[in-house]
């Protein structure tokens, strides 16, 4: 088939009352052919199982990581409970100073604590 | 081995087992369809390393959803519908890309490559198909793709693309058109 013919046969395609299905065959009958490269099914296929594994132990860090957040976040939590109970049991209040350590100071002591004078 | 007369069933079948992790089934489903997607992403995207890399995740997409698959369509009808959605989206995720860096009017070149090593390969009705398809509007392209390439009908067009017939039509009408000037020049 010439490329006159070929481009004929391109723009009757077109036609709504064409036969496609026709058509598209000839013209894969003269090479118009797409394919992927060899080995397209495997590579899908590792990828797609392979990518599975690697979701399952991603998902599987998660939830370990999740547990072990929860341990810490626990444990926290007890903790600053503890310290507050023994702060205000030993200032009496439990104010933002005496939570800094800041007591009985007043801020000319203060200064001169950093100060050094 | 799976059995079966009717091909719908079958591929019913190819299915359920896919969805049990058959790694065989969901094979013998990438290797029956991936002609199909080439035709359709190869056609809109040119012969690219970037259109083997839609194509795959087509089927990714494809076994990601295949529970959503009830069998209402024709299996070919759905892994289309994501082959087409997907290299839409690549073509305008490009023209976005191309535009930041290149002036007016070059983006749309841009969005379709072939590799030239392939090109030389190629026969005369290859090399016309190719060509008119890089010149296209790809609003049109992928009507050219779908009657052209995939020998779909009018009807079978406008369900995959999910547009009215009668638009469908219009864009025939004027793909035609661009096509005879595209041709005219080649």
């Amino acid at each position: 088939m010439d490329s006159s013919e070929i481009k004929k046969l391109i723009i009757t395609s077109m036609d709504p009352d064409a036969a496609p299905g026709e058509i598209a065959g000839r013209l894969e009958d003269e090479g118009v052919s797409f394919d992927f490269r060899k080995g397209f099914s495997d590579r899908v296929i590792d990828k797609i199982f392979g990518v599975g594994l690697v979701v399952n132990r991603q998902v599987e860090f998660l939830r370990r990581f999740n547990s072990a957040f929860y341990r810490v976040a626990l444990t926290g939590v007890a903790a600053i409970i503890i310290l507050m109970i023994s702060l205000f049991l030993m200032e009496g209040s439990i104010s933002f100073n005496s939570f800094l350590g800041l007591g009985d100071s007043y801020d000319e002591s203060i200064v001169c604590l950093l100060t050094g004078d | 081995m799976i059995s079966g007369s009717d091909s719908q069933t079958e591929e019913g079948e190819l299915v359920k087992a896919s969805l049990n992790g058959d790694k065989r089934a969901f094979g013998e489903i990438v290797t029956r369809y991936q002609k199909m997607v080439a035709r359709t992403v190869k056609g809109m995207l040119g012969d690219s390393v970037f259109a083997e890399d839609i194509g795959q995740e087509v089927f990714i997409k494809l076994y990601n959803s295949l529970s959503e698959f009830r069998g209402e369509a024709k299996l070919s009808t759905y892994i289309q519908r994501i082959a087409v959605n997907l290299t839409l989206n690549e073509i305008k995720r490009r023209k976005r890309f191309f535009s930041m860096f290149s002036q007016k009017g070059n983006s749309e070149m841009s969005e379709f490559e072939v590799a030239d090593h392939e090109d030389e390969k190629r026969n005369d009705a290859a090399e016309i198909v190719n060509k008119a398809l890089k010149k296209m509007d790809p609003k049109f392209r992928i009507i050219v793709t779908m009657r052209m390439l995939q020998g779909y009908s009018t009807k079978e067009t406008a369900e995959i693309l999910g547009l009215p017939l009668g638009t469908v039509l219009s864009r025939l009408s004027r793909a035609q058109e661009q096509l005879k000037r595209i041709l005219e020049k080649l």
